[in-house]
């Protein structure tokens, strides 16, 4: 019984390679149910190509919401759109049975075996579902104006389907082939798949909103304008690409943004060791509840929005601001300071730092609550002032911290956010304080040039991930730590 | 990436070697203070000044006079705000986001990190990485949105929750709080039978409250002062525009912001009507209501938040 048991017969292989190709196919099944383009309920060019089966499957108000025109004219009934929905749901409820079948295949005999039963009743209402489809695309092709409605069966129907069938057939063979359940099996899921299963909707998540989107770079090679569709004929390779470089115009723009870009950085990093300093000289106010206050009113910035920073901006330098309201007592003119272009950069730089000196000191001051007493205590034997012993126990004690933190800013370069210089921006100053971040979001958001800006994010994605693993590589190597 | 730091040697520091008092002593300490007291005050003036324009006497904040000292105390701007019609909806928004948002967050990260110790688990170092790794790279802001609105959470209230409720950050902070709690509370609780959804309910969870707390703070300050995604995702669907971004339309309004009141509201008195028509104190009104909830809550929350950094030095 123990050698039947752990001899794998050849049958029991191909139950095992079976259940491989049934949970890719319910894996391939669960992604496709997102894809837009396969998207089965698309009967009608009425149908937002946008829109997913699971949100066709869930959405009515989305589903139906370019109809009401077709409806009005009576080029489609109501009911169609309820049939398609309600046929929607029904294939979206079929996938979850697969799903639910799919997790179970991992466990005992006895719970694979249950988890081949819902499969199957999930997929037969999936079925259900897609006639409903078919019922629904019936009606519409029955429309008396074929040119505003183009009925048509999408090739994503035919492709979830034939899954959808696919999986069926699969448990069916399984259910057959699997040996019995025997009186004393039990329901049970191996510590490893129970644990593994717990984590799933999560890395689903981070699939869906991280890696995802990674698939939305193809629309650097097509011709693709807002609302429409990817296809073979807007297919222009390199195009945009080539665009960026030879066009005078955007080149022109990249250069002068990438300057702004560089430079707002390039100071970023150059200040860097301010916070460094601060905490340092922080450290040398001894009374510990002054040095405490100090800390908690400097960090405050740092937690309210840039909006805010800006209104506060306004505030204290626009043409209502305090400062004005002194010229103008003092019998002058209001001047509306944030109007003025010059010197953008370091007003940028001043506003970062008083948003977030006092913060990122709160390192460096743990890091010298750190550092050993005797070092200061022996420095003070032999005779070292207070600079001295700030610049040769204190900083080297610092050091590694800074160098780490100076190396994950060198290599977000390129992304200085788009907050910041969002709300500070405005006529007077745009040229110089457009960054790359700020760039990417009024052209692609704003002007809808998306297949021109997924390639700046592109080539700006793959600089900040070299830039990275070379910082990595160069801590190894000066250090003999890694950062990341 | 850094160790942390150990407090030992806190009280220290304030017993350390005491200087021989010299001129250049005195001279330091005086200039040293002088920074921080300038600095400090430059970091909290604003706060102060946009107070006291909010509760002064309207005709002189329009003068100009309020400068350091309120005078007519009132605060009828703040009663004015409720009649201003999309500030109340984007106030709800911004709470219910925070609220939902925050709770889900601190849900998953605490399962999440709980889950991710666990060694048995099939494949458990590919998963984890598979999270962490999202840290160091993005598609970009276009990809993004096209996915957002591939998945139909453009315009969507959904649109706020679902992408922020796995943070890989908080989890590596989460993983490492647990990791140090010792193993053998755990174990022990499996012996007598508990499951891994139990001891995760009635030891892991309790025992982790502060570092709970501490992500609990951080998110719901990032989803109070959220503002780019109201701004990318919610183009169409202005009844989902978070507080930061309705401040942000006000401040960049150039016309009366009595435009923006509920018409036919006959029921404001004049008083209230001519508050409303004075831009300017609803602008700063609007400003202060958005920052208060970071006021209060941040004397309180200043030791998780402190946590929070000091535990982000730790590698995951």
């Amino acid at each position: 019984m123990q050698a039947a048991k752990t001899l794998k017969t050849s049958k029991d292989r191909i139950i095992d390679i079976i259940f491989y190709i049934y949970r890719f196919a319910i894996i391939f099944l669960v992604i496709s149910l997102f894809i837009p383009g396969l998207n089965p309920a698309k009967i009608s060019s009425l149908i937002n190509s946008n829109m997913s089966l699971f949100t066709s499957g869930v959405s009515y108000s989305s589903l139906t919401s370019n109809i009401l025109r077709a409806v009005n004219r009576g080029w489609v009934q109501n009911e169609t759109f309820r049939t398609l929905y309600i046929g929607s749901m029904a294939s979206c409820v079929g996938v979850i049975g697969a799903i639910i079948g799919g997790c179970m295949s991992l466990g005992s005999l006895k719970l694979r075996k249950l988890g081949n039963m819902i499969t199957i009743v999930g997929n037969i209402i999936s079925l259900f579902g897609f006639v409903g489809i078919a019922a629904a695309y019936m009606q519409l092709s029955e429309t008396t104006n074929l040119e505003r409605v183009e009925p048509s069966i999408p090739i994503g129907y035919f492709i979830i389907a034939g899954l959808v069938l696919l999986v069926l057939i699969l448990s069916l063979i399984l259910l057959i082939i699997q040996p019995k359940a025997g009186a004393k099996d039990i329901y049970e899921l191996q510590q490893k798949y129970k644990l593994f299963l717990l984590m799933v909707p999560f890395v689903a998540l981070i699939f869906v909103f991280s890696y995802l989107p990674l698939w939305g770079w193809r629309y650097a090679f097509f011709d693709y304008k807002a609302g429409g569709t990817l296809s073979q004929d807007n297919f222009v390779g390199l195009k945009w690409f080539r665009f960026l470089l030879e066009n005078e115009a955007t080149r022109r723009d990249i250069i002068r943004v990438l300057r702004n870009t560089l430079a707002m950085s390039g100071l970023g990093l150059a200040t860097s060791w301010c916070s460094m300093a601060f905490a340092i000289f922080l450290c040398e106010i001894k009374n510990l509840r002054i040095r405490r206050l100090i800390q908690t009113f400097t960090t405050v910035p740092n937690f309210i929005s840039w909006v805010l920073v800006y209104s506060f901006a306004t505030l204290i330098f626009s043409s209502e601001g305090i400062i004005s309201n002194i010229i103008v007592s003092r019998g002058g003119t209001a001047v509306n300071f944030l109007m003025n272009g010059e010197n953008i950069w370091l007003k940028m730089l001043a506003w970062g730092m008083w948003k977030g000196i006092g913060w990122s000191a709160i390192i460096y001051i743990a890091g010298i609550s750190g550092i050993d007493q005797q070092l200061y205590e022996a420095a003070t034997v032999d005779g070292a002032g207070r600079f001295r012993k700030m610049w040769n126990v204190t900083v080297p004690g610092l050091l590694p911290t800074f160098f780490v933190l100076l190396l994950l800013q060198i290599s977000g370069i390129l992304s200085n956010g788009m907050e910041q210089y969002l709300v500070f921006e405005n006529p007077y100053n745009t040229r110089e304080i457009m960054v790359l971040d700020l760039y990417v979001y009024k052209l692609g958001i704003n002007s809808g040039k998306i297949p021109l800006t997924t390639v700046v994010g592109m080539v700006k994605s793959l600089v900040s991930v070299t830039l990275l693993f070379g910082a990595n590589k160069l801590s190894k190597w000066v250090r003999g730590e890694s950062i990341v | 990436m850094i160790k942390i730091f150990s407090n030992k040697n806190k009280q220290l520091i304030s017993s350390a070697p005491k200087y021989r008092t010299s001129f250049g002593d005195v001279v330091f300490v005086i200039l040293n203070y002088s920074f921080f007291i300038i600095f400090t005050l430059a970091c909290i003036f604003p706060f102060y000044y946009l107070l006291i324009n909010t509760i002064s006497d309207n005709d002189l904040v329009r003068k100009g006079a309020i400068r350091l000292i309120p005078k007519g105390i009132h605060f009828s701007n703040y009663l004015s705000l409720r009649s201003v019609n999309d500030l109340m909806q984007a106030f709800r928004v911004t709470v219910s986001r925070t609220v939902i948002g925050t709770a889900l967050m601190v849900l998953a990260s605490g399962l999440v990190g709980f889950l991710v110790t666990k060694k048995e688990m099939w494949g458990r170092s590919f998963w984890y990485r598979f999270i962490i790794i999202t840290m160091y790279f993005n598609a970009g802001l276009i990809p993004w949105y096209l996915n957002m609105s591939m998945m139909g959470l453009t315009d969507n209230f959904l649109g706020y929750i679902i992408p922020g409720i796995v943070a890989p950050y908080n989890i590596i902070l989460v993983k490492t709080y647990i990791e140090s709690i010792p193993a053998e509370l755990e174990e022990s609780a499996y012996i007598d039978g508990a499951s891994y959804m139990m001891v995760f309910r009635k030891i892991i969870w309790p025992l982790s409250k502060p570092i709970l707390a501490t992500i609990a703070i951080f998110g719901a300050v990032g989803h109070w002062n959220s503002f780019q995604d109201s701004l990318i995702i919610m183009q169409n669907n202005a009844q989902l525009y978070t507080l930061q971004h309705r401040l942000y339309m006000y401040l960049n309004q150039t016309t009366n912001i009595g435009q923006v009141m509920t018409s036919g509201n006959t029921q404001i008195s004049a008083s209230t009507q001519a508050a409303l028509l004075n831009s300017k104190t609803i602008k700063y009104t609007i400003s202060m209501v958005t920052v208060l909830p970071i006021l209060f809550v941040y004397p309180f929350m200043q030791r998780y938040f402190e946590k929070g950094i000091m535990l982000g030095a730790v590698k995951g």
